[in-house]
């Protein structure tokens, strides 16, 4: 049997201390829920103590109305269409062209004159993420500026670009990334 | 025999170590081969010896600088001749471990032993103070292992990757992992949270965007007192693309006039500076040549391509990748640009995205993968090994690249799309 050599063995001992926590656990859900329900414990107390029958009715009022906003943000956002646009492009095509004229006239009519309008641009799966936020982005401009020549005030406009993340049809066919290549309009109040 | 490989080792480094855009395709029978052997307890679970067992083998194949055996093999941990010797697997090295659970802490006792001679050439004790991280200890053992037999540093292996994965519509998740997958934390939930960034190169910060507000907010995270800062809002959209050498400045893509551009953020004065001016898209900024001048991806030629731009001045841009017509992602390390290039110009086209490694020094252009979409490459900071996304056949993965040897390897994500990746 050979002997077993134990030259030149060097024992040490490694103690893993030093990498950080690496758990903060930001949850911007439950962030977002303690928020909210801070805020219904306020309006609750309200309701039990200190409220008359004249802050009562103010209340009704503005429920009535907000629920009325609510209401013509729906009715106008159903009419509203999407502007779709060609693989890695963001001038409006001809076919999308009547499109957004119908949304200036929509949009711009008196029922939403004391609205903004939130364009969201999105794209589809293709390309690196950073640059399909920036498509999105000017995609979101095209449809400013084109609503702009139309005569709409584009300082009630502002633009978010979603990149990939918010597509509409998730099947990985050519005419589900025509459809997530779009412009949307949400109205805000 | 260790000293003779050692020798072959240095020699087959030293030839080729000059330019990563030659490829090489190296000869595996100059390499040891390595067999691991499990001295663990009957007692220890065996699951996790099994899959500590795995991490080692691949580590050792994802080094390149060893043949390890896949065979799992038991021994004592003091050993005897057939443990030690190994004759009838023709191995040139033995590495044994030894896990002992204590608490929450886990022990590894690990042994490389010359399986010529049945030297213990080294032993070292390591202890890893939680238990669940231990993807992290069986790095550190082929780190050190690597370091032992005098190859090129793998440290790379030890850093934290930091990633973002789609988990629904304007859904994602912000994950600390290692390497492989094989640890996972998720440290940022709720609504849609991406493009997370390390702050410094302790990796105990980071940068990320909120989508959750009314406007695209960056954040930093401290991950030792879980504390998190706003650092600026920006309308449209708001990425965090690079960090400065000294933490102090940030390359961002904003939009303050609805278009994208790129800024540098100075930490210390609060203060953006503006660096493109163009009326089309500027996106994914990185720092090159001592943070002195940036690369970029701007579609200025009406595609996107990969132009650089000195910091402050009045220069102009640069051109500096001639090949393909849509290269939209790009890192880099001293003179070795990495980059996306889609193939096929339209969406009727090849869907596919291939990674191209090119030197500022040479005209070489070294195409890196062959299917899928490959995306988001990351250099680590030994510039031999790429970081990459790569989608394929409805998977999303972590590849690593390993340019002198001429390997890539993949770890999917088993839930989520990989949104972007930092480490």
């Amino acid at each position: 049997m050979k002997k077993l050599v134990l030259a030149s063995m060097s024992v040490a001992v490694l103690l893993f201390t030093g990498c950080s926590q690496k758990n903060p656990d930001v949850d911007m859900t439950t962030k977002n829920q303690k928020m909210e329900k801070v805020s219904n414990t306020n309006a609750n107390g309200m309701n039990a103590s200190n409220m008359d029958s004249n802050s009562m009715s103010s209340n009704s009022m503005a429920e009535n109305n907000e629920n009325a906003v609510k209401y013509l943000i729906a009715n106008l956002e159903s009419k509203l269409r999407p502007v779709n646009f060609d693989f890695d492009k963001y001038n409006i095509r001809e076919d999308m062209k009547p499109v957004v004229a119908s949304s200036a006239t929509i949009w711009d009519g008196d029922k939403a004159q004391n609205l903004s309008v939130k364009l969201e641009g999105n794209c589809d799966e293709w390309g690196t993420d950073e640059y399909n936020y920036a498509l999105g982005l000017k995609r979101a401009k095209s449809v400013k500026d084109a609503l702009g020549a139309r005569g709409v005030a584009v300082d009630r406009i502002m633009l978010v670009s979603y990149g990939e993340s918010n597509p509409v049809c998730t099947e990985h066919t050519k005419a589900c990334w025509a459809e997530n290549r779009r412009v949307e309009f949400k109205l805000l109040p | 025999m260790i000293k003779k490989l050692l020798l072959l080792l240095f020699v087959t480094y030293s030839l080729f170590a000059y330019d990563a855009t030659v490829e090489i395709v190296k000869k595996l029978d100059t390499l040891p081969k390595i067999a691991v052997q499990d001295a663990s307890d009957s007692s220890e679970d065996i699951y996790l010896r099994k899959k500590f067992y795995k991490l080692l083998v691949g580590d050792l194949r994802v080094s390149a600088h060893f043949r390890p055996l896949d065979k799992y093999m038991t021994s004592s941990y003091s050993g005897g001749v057939g443990e030690n010797f190994l004759s009838k697997e023709s191995v040139d090295l033995i590495l044994r471990f030894r896990l002992v659970t204590v608490g929450n802490s886990l022990i590894a006792n690990v042994k490389l032993i010359n399986a010529s001679s049945g030297e213990v050439r080294n032993e070292t004790n390591y202890k890893m103070q939680q238990r669940k991280r231990f993807p992290f200890l069986a790095h550190r053992i082929i780190v050190n292992t690597n370091d032992l037999i005098g190859a090129p540093s793998i440290k790379w292996m030890e850093q934290f990757v930091l990633f973002a994965k789609y988990t629904g519509k304007r859904e994602s998740e912000i994950v600390v992992s290692d390497y492989t997958l094989s640890f996972q934390k998720t440290i940022v939930k709720g609504g849609l949270n991406i493009f997370p960034k390390w702050a410094n190169k302790l990796q105990d910060a980071f940068y990320y965007t909120s989508y959750s507000g009314y406007l695209p907010t960056l954040y930093r995270v401290d991950l030792n007192s879980g504390e998190r800062r706003k650092i600026i809002t920006g309308k449209g959209m708001l990425v965090c693309s690079d960090v400065s050498n000294d933490g102090e400045k940030l390359l961002l893509t904003m939009a303050p006039q609805d278009q994208a551009d790129i800024f540098l953020y100075d930490l210390r004065f609060k203060q953006l500076e503006r660096i493109t001016k163009y009326s089309g898209i500027d996106v994914n900024g990185n720092f090159i040549d001592n943070d002195k001048k940036i690369i970029f991806v701007p579609d200025r030629l009406g595609y996107p391509n990969i132009f650089s731009k000195k910091i402050g001045g009045h220069g102009g841009v640069e051109q500096m990748v001639y090949h393909g017509k849509n290269n939209n992602s790009v890192s880099a390390i001293d003179n070795y640009i990495v980059y996306s290039s889609r193939e096929g110009e339209s969406e009727f086209g090849n869907n596919v995205f291939n990674l191209y490694l090119i030197s500022t020094k040479t005209d070489y252009i070294r195409q890196l993968t062959a299917s899928g979409k490959n995306l988001y490459p990351r250099f680590a900071k030994d510039k031999d090994t790429i970081l990459f996304i790569k989608h394929f056949k409805n998977q999303s993965s972590l590849g690593v690249i390993r340019l002198n040897s001429n390997k890539s390897f993949l770890f999917p994500l088993k839930v989520g799309k990989i949104q972007s990746i930092d480490w």
